[in-house]
């Protein structure tokens, strides 16, 4: 019942800049050459924020004792939900600055939502199972896109004018790399950009049997 | 009194061990030899016994060592693995105490309050549950959150980085170390704090202590030290099984620096021998080592037992062997002595005790022999004894000396004849025994003279003897030693007929034939029967000129050849003769003694005497029967004189041919 929704409001977003837009394709790959997956990129336009009134609600889901999606950007001020669809209880919580939250042992979908108001990396994580973790990144804008397997996003029907291209990812060292970027765009005009970044290594967390899947 | 001390000597060394006496002995030194050989023999047969014995000692002694050593060697290889094993366990126990931490919720919270007084108290609880002896939160830029043993210190750099370096190169971020921490060796893991990714490494340590050692002593059975080296280089025992006074031998022995990792040694520990082994506990520099240590001399305690057996049966060996050699010695040296007393009598002379040496070896063999050579010497001795009489002792030497042979060579010998002047007369109306009396008595005066001369009696032929001068053994004046002999028989004679007088024996006299010629001097006779003699014309001569002394009326008569031979003394030209069987005229002459005193008169007369014998010669019968009646009437005892003027009044009366040379001719003996 929510999930049909929640697909909409992604489509709605897409659809209110159709027109007079640019595009943006970014491909990141990390220091060896590799695509990067889950690198997140945003633009953000001086003066006005782009667009006017409350964003629309998201949901980060648990399946199979995974957070899904791995990293889910939103515009500051979303509300969130976090729905369980496995059969047993999970334990989310967050110790990032951005927002510090628990929801204690639950079933099903908490009839709050968490709403994240202050920009930044939240890493979430569940109490009753280490290797669960997911990442909510919240930015200020509404133009963002997360790379695939292949290390490629696309923005899509972006403003003309001129913006900040930011880049981040859960690996990487934001106060080291310096991946701000300007970016003068025309209308109907498709940006390339290319990243390289550094990232860290990553850690495997012992994972309880019965499970396959994913490292996280 | 000088066969005497040998022979004590000797007696003195036969018994044995009597070191003492043998000290006294100075002239003898064959008993000292004799004892070394004895002694020799001893070291001998004891050195090879003892050489064999320690050899085999060793032998058993360095197998057994090797043996026994080999053994803790495998044992203390099994050890140390196990102790890995068990080192690693524990590590791994150790680990799962952190990563309880790691995800434990509550410390989570606790952390993100960022209040170090709250995450000191968290950490310190939960070191209380799991045991730890000290907890540490380091952040990931390595920077120390909280200490448990240093609660005040924090901000400051973590101190134990290079464990952080290895969590980081692991994909779970977990490390495990042996860590000296403030100088002592601590095991120590380290993990991430997650939330839910890493955001800061909780180390976690537990000291090496007595306890553990002494639980890795129970299962690994064997002594278990833990040393850390200070700053200094020198080596702490952290913690230690053995007892208190091994430790310091222990670290001596490491900061000699003799071992290696993973290697066994002997150490020496208050005197005990351990094979040790040193496990490394770090990946890193030899800072921190177990030591594994099992005893040496508790692993050898049974040989240690066979080898005290072994020492005993050893010296049981030595002394056995010393008694054998001891008999055996004694059963070579006691007969050599025996013998060697044996020679010493034979030296002295006497060869009537033969050796008594009752064996059937080698010494004994050698002891008949000795027994028989000595008989053989005693029969020698007797032959030579008895020859000697027979013959005179120079030709009883002379036959002994060499292989008696017949047959002889031509030498240049005297022959002196002499005869007793009627001896058959005076042999009528006396005994036998009588007459065998005078004649041995005269015999002997005679052998005296003729041996004191170096002559040599050839043969006594009833009261003649005949003698040699010149054979077996030659002198340079032979002849003069004859005539000497003459002399001295003549004298020798003198003084019996005193004693004959006194006794009331018929006086004796004799006449003398001297001769020098070239005969045959040898043994001669039959294979069977011989005797040395010599043979030849001139040796009848000198019996023919013994023959005419009665008939010039002198004592000895001498040929030309013995005058020239021995020309120092004076003569009196006899006569020129042809004498039966022979053809050639002879010259003789009597050899004059002078009173003291009267030898110008002497010369004087023989010088008119031969003067005379030229006017004989010459048929000038007037002037030598003038010249003889003058000689005749100073000298009317003298019988030469008479007979030529007897001979020249015959010629004169009847002169001789043209062709008489003055030869007279003798027609018998
Ligand atoms: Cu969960």
């Amino acid at each position: 019942m929510r999930w049909p929704r929640f697909s909409f409001a992604v489509v709605a977003v897409f659809l209110a800049d159709t027109g007079a837009a640019a595009n943006v394709q970014v491909k990141v790959v990390d220091h060896k050459g590799e695509p990067l997956q889950y690198a997140v990129i945003a633009l953000n336009y001086s003066g006005a924020s782009g667009k006017a009134g409350r964003p629309d609600r998201r949901a980060m889901d648990q399946i199979d004792k995974e957070f899904v999606p791995h990293v889910l950007v939103v515009e500051k001020g979303t509300p969130v939900y976090f729905p369980n669809k496995d059969d047993i209880r999970h334990h989310v919580y967050s110790f990032s600055k951005p927002k510090e939250f628990e929801l204690p042992l639950y079933k099903g979908t908490p009839a709050k939502p968490v709403v994240f108001d202050k920009t930044g990396e939240v890493k979430l994580g569940c109490n009753i199972h280490d290797w669960m973790l997911g990442y909510i990144y919240v930015v200020d804008t509404p133009y963002f896109a997360v790379t695939d397997a292949s290390g490629k996003a696309v923005v899509a029907n972006v403003p003309a004018g001129t913006a900040t291209v930011t880049l981040w990812h859960p690996r990487m060292n934001e106060k080291s790399e310096k991946t701000d970027r300007k970016l003068s765009l025309t209308v109907d005009q498709t940006a390339s950009l290319n990243y390289q970044i550094k990232v860290r290594k990553e850690y495997r967390v012992r994972r309880a049997p019965r499970a396959g899947g994913r490292k996280y | 009194m000088f066969a005497a001390r040998p022979v004590q000597a000797v007696e003195s060394t036969s018994r044995p061990w009597s070191g003492s006496d043998l000290a006294g002995i100075q002239e003898d030194e064959m008993p000292l030899h004799f004892k070394s050989f004895r002694t020799r023999l001893l070291v001998l047969f004891l050195g090879l016994l003892a050489i064999v014995q320690i050899a085999a000692f060793l032998i058993v002694n360095t197998a057994t060592t090797n043996s026994a050593r080999r053994q803790i060697d495998s044992a203390l290889v099994t050890t140390a693995e196990s102790f890995r094993e068990l080192l690693k366990e524990r590590t791994g126990s150790l680990l799962v105490a952190a990563r309880l931490l790691s995800g434990d919720f509550a410390f989570k919270k606790a952390y993100s309050t960022h209040e170090h007084e709250t995450i000191l108290s968290a950490l310190n609880n939960h070191r209380h549950r799991i045991g730890a002896d000290m907890m540490f939160l380091v952040g990931m830029d390595e920077v120390t959150i909280a200490d448990t043993l240093h609660p005040d210190q924090h901000g400051n750099a973590f101190p134990y980085s290079d464990l952080i370096t290895t969590a980081e190169e692991n994909e779970y971020g977990e490390a495990a170390t042996v860590q000296l921490v403030d100088g002592r060796p601590v095991q120590m893991v380290v993990v991430p704090l997650l939330t839910p990714t890493p955001d800061a490494w909780i180390c976690v340590g537990f000291n090496i202590d007595n306890r553990m050692a002494q639980g890795l002593k129970e299962i690994s059975n064997s002594e278990i030290s833990f040393v850390a080296r200070t700053n200094r280089g020198r080596w702490m025992s952290a913690a230690s099984t053995l007892p208190e006074q091994d430790i310091p031998d222990l670290k001596t022995a490491l900061e000699r620096n003799v071992w290696q990792a993973n290697a066994s040694t002997i150490f020496s520990q208050s005197g005990e021998h351990y094979v040790s082994l040193v496990v490394p506990l770090e990946k890193s520099a030899n800072q921190v080592l177990a030591v594994l240590q099992r005893s040496l001399d508790l692993a050898l305690a049974p040989s240690r037992q066979l080898s005290l057996v072994l020492a005993g049966l050893f010296a049981l060996g030595i002394f056995l062997s010393a008694l054998a050699a001891i008999a055996i010695a004694r059963r070579v040296t006691q007969p050599v002595l025996t013998l060697v007393k044996g020679a010493h009598r034979v030296r002295d002379g006497d060869f009537e005790h033969p050796v008594a040496i009752n064996q059937q070896d080698e010494l004994g063999e050698l002891a008949n022999s000795f027994n028989t050579m000595m008989t053989g010497l005693a029969e020698r001795d007797r032959v030579r004894d008895l020859l000697g009489k027979v013959v005179s002792m120079e030709i009883a030497d002379e036959l002994l000396s060499k292989d008696i042979e017949l047959g002889g060579e031509e030498r240049e010998v005297t022959i002196l004849f002499s005869d007793v002047r009627n001896f058959t007369k005076m042999c009528e109306n006396r005994s036998p025994q009588e007459v065998l009396s005078i004649l041995n008595a005269y015999l002997t005066r005679v052998s005296s003279v003729i041996e004191s001369q170096g002559g040599v009696v050839d043969k006594f032929i009833g009261d003649a003897v005949m003698s040699l001068f010149g054979a077996p053994l030659s002198h340079a004046d032979d002849a003069s030693r004859a005539l000497r002999t003459a002399t001295g028989m003549c004298a020798a004679l003198k003084a019996l007929n005193r004693e004959f007088r006194e006794q009331g024996k018929p006086e004796l006299s004799i006449g003398i034939g001297i001769n020098t010629a070239v005969v045959v001097a040898g043994n001669m006779g039959s294979q069977t029967r011989l005797n040395y003699t010599v043979i030849g014309d001139g040796v009848n001569l000198a019996s023919r000129l013994e023959g005419l002394t009665k008939y010039y009326g002198v004592p000895v008569v001498v040929s030309a050849d013995t005058r020239s031979a021995a020309p120092e003394f004076l003569y009196r030209e006899l006569d020129l003769v042809c004498v039966k069987g022979k053809t050639a005229p002879v010259t003789i002459y009597q050899p004059v003694v002078c009173d003291p005193g009267e030898e110008s008169e002497t010369i004087a007369e023989i010088e008119e005497h031969h003067l005379c014998l030229r006017f004989y010669r010459d048929r000038n019968w007037d002037a030598a029967i003038e010249g003889f009646t003058a000689l005749a009437g100073k000298h009317p005892e003298d019988h030469l004189y008479q007979l030529y003027l007897k001979r020249l009044e015959q010629l004169r009366a009847s002169p001789p041919p043209a062709d008489w040379e003055g030869v007279f001719t003798f027609s018998e003996k």
